[in-house]
């Protein structure tokens, strides 16, 4: 579904990324995992559209990103950002349906189609019962299904998440991550940006490595980050284990210097 | 609609009209309300109160309506577009171009005062546009921080150069000093034609941004994965704001306080953020606010007038804060 090979990016005159790939495909939970400031969020940004590849090539159903622009874009792939706003006076119903805007048109009004969708994307993420609620009285965990449901009311085939879990509580991270493998499962292709090594261990079918800009290993979780490339990227010495149900672990010898 | 925004509809919609009929009847001559129906339809004999009527009080009244309206909106689109609850003409520079421009002709070039409203609307644009200019250049363009920094550098410069034209010309200040308060004039409809297509080029445009601002809620990047083009929507909804600013400040001088407060109140009692809701009734709710403060204005004191704008300020401030105090 959405192929992206040889990514380069430059802001300014930095190049924040270099050469990175990444493949998702539906069905598919793939994890985007790396140190701070490898170029994870930017190559996922890059992915989605949102931030303009100076080389490489990005498809989305084969079909070249530059030539997707706009609310055709929108209708492939749903992008949840890692610091979205919190406006004041807003409602999650209100928000949801602003996630609902790429299928209506500028002088139309919703149909009975759209108000559907706007339902089912927040029974989905599990929002239905605070929809009058507003923006500024949730919680980070109800913010979050917030933008999940935002994103869904798009009813795109794929899911681009930026570090959805980075400021949730462990439980409130294990919410979103049962929600978005779910989301997975029923067909979706989900794009996780993610720092949790365990969790994406857990969620994941495929994880690629950034590091420094480049895209240094891409495959099942457990075949990848061996105790050599969390010593390579991560300098630390460490490993994981994973079991049933999603159990995981990454043990840590958090005191040893690993440089 | 909801009860309660339908209700700041219906008050706003009920007490403009009953403003417009006080507008028309009252001043320093008092003209019977079925003589200024008669007047209007055209059924009044001619003489003075026809003549008062429809060459004096009409245009006022029109233009308290249109510069209340757009004032309303400008602030509406501004607050929205810079999701800053401080934003109003100010903040892109057309108060402070604006009030150069009137001082400059007024000061400086008084045999051409009837070049007024085009200086005031000349600069306020022109100071907007340099605002635009500098804060869409660079890596961070269309940013929210640059644009309102841009706009306050370029307030400063021209309340600056305002002053210093006021200083050299002390001796004509008087001229200068009501217009700058702020306050309708009772001079027939000559302006108001110069001016009306911004008006109307203003308020047609800031109809079609409600939904695109709606969609600017939730930041930038959802609403740019949303396939909107936020920088863009920004940039018209400033624009817009600022020719509406502009040429309300070429018919009434600075008011620019009503553009600030104005959504404010609407979005205190209607209760919801939503442009669809607020653009509109900010411009009903603006016309209301300003013909009922240059009504009172004019009928307070009469036959002396009192400067509307700091009357308006000094009745709309403790209705702000009271509305502040009790809804946040």
């Amino acid at each position: 579904m959405l192929e992206a090979r040889g990514v380069q990016v430059t802001i300014g005159s930095k190049e924040i990324l270099h050469s990175a790939d990444l493949v998702a495909n539906a069905g598919k939970l793939v994890a985007v995992v790396g140190p701070n400031g490898a170029g994870k969020s930017t190559l996922a940004r890059a992915a989605g559209g949102l931030q303009r590849a100076s080389a490489g090539s990005i498809s989305w159903n084969g079909e070249p990103i530059e030539r997707l622009r706009g609310r055709k874009l929108a209708k492939l792939r749903a992008f949840i950002p890692q610091r979205p706003r919190v406006p004041d006076g807003v409602r999650v119903q209100d928000a949801v349906t602003i996630g609902r805007s790429p299928h209506i048109g500028p002088f139309q009004r919703e149909t009975k189609a759209d108000r559907d969708a706007i339902e089912r994307a927040m029974e989905r993420a599990g929002v239905t019962q605070y929809a009058d609620r507003l923006l500024t009285t949730l919680s980070g965990g109800e913010l979050q299904r917030v933008q999940i449901a935002v994103a869904l009311a798009q009813e795109a085939p794929a899911l681009i998440a930026d570090e959805p879990t980075s400021h949730l509580d462990l439980g409130a991270s294990a919410a979103v991550a049962r929600l978005l493998r779910d989301l997975a499962d029923d067909g979706l292709a989900v794009v996780l940006v993610v720092h949790d090594l365990a969790l994406a261990t857990a969620v994941a079918d495929e994880v690629v490595v950034v590091s420094d800009g480049r895209s240094v290993a891409a495959g099942p979780p457990l075949d990848v980050l061996t105790g050599a490339c969390l010593a390579d990227v991560w300098h630390v010495d460490a490993h994981l284990e994973a079991g049933d149900a999603g159990h995981t672990a990454l043990h840590v010898a958090w005191l040893r210097d690993h440089r | 609609m909801p009860l309660r925004r339908l209700s700041v509809v219906m008050i706003a919609a009920v007490t403009l009209v009953a403003a417009i009929g006080a507008s028309l009847a009252l001043g320093a001559v008092s003209i019977p309300l079925r003589d200024v129906i008669d007047a209007l339809t055209g059924n009044l004999d001619p003489g003075p109160f026809k003549q008062i009527v429809t060459e004096l009080r009409l245009p006022r009244t029109v233009d308290a309506i249109l510069v209340g309206a757009s004032l309303g909106v400008a602030g509406a689109l501004l607050q929205g577009a810079l999701g800053n609850p401080l934003a109003s003409p100010d903040v892109i520079g057309v108060t402070g171009g604006a009030g150069f421009g009137a001082v400059l002709i007024l000061l400086v070039f008084p045999g051409s005062i009837a070049l007024l409203p085009v200086g005031a609307l000349v600069f306020g644009l022109a100071a907007a546009a340099i605002v635009f200019a500098v804060a869409w250049s660079g890596e961070s363009r269309g940013g929210i921080g640059k644009l309102i920094l841009a706009g306050i550098g370029v307030q400063a410069f021209f309340f600056a150069a305002t002053t210093a034209t006021m200083v050299i010309y002390s001796d004509r200040v008087q001229s200068a000093v009501f217009w700058l308060a702020g306050g309708l004039v009772s001079e027939g409809w000559t302006n108001t034609e110069a001016v009306w297509p911004y008006f109307a080029v203003g308020l047609i445009a800031a109809a079609a941004l409600m939904r695109p601002l709606d969609r600017l809620a939730l930041g930038d990047d959802v609403a740019a994965s949303l396939g909107a083009r936020p920088r863009l929507i920004r940039l018209i909804a400033c624009a817009t704001a600022a020719v509406l600013a502009s040429a309300a400040a070429s018919l009434v001088g600075l008011l620019s306080f009503l553009g600030l407060v104005t959504p404010h109140l609407v979005r205190l009692a209607g209760g919801t953020p939503s442009h669809r809701y607020v653009v509109p009734v900010s411009a009903l709710v603006g016309a209301t606010i300003l013909l009922v403060g240059d009504t009172l204005a004019r009928v307070v004191a009469a036959p002396v007038e009192l400067p509307v704008g700091p009357f308006m300020v000094a009745l709309g401030v403790p209705l702000f804060l009271w509305l502040l105090r009790k809804t946040v």
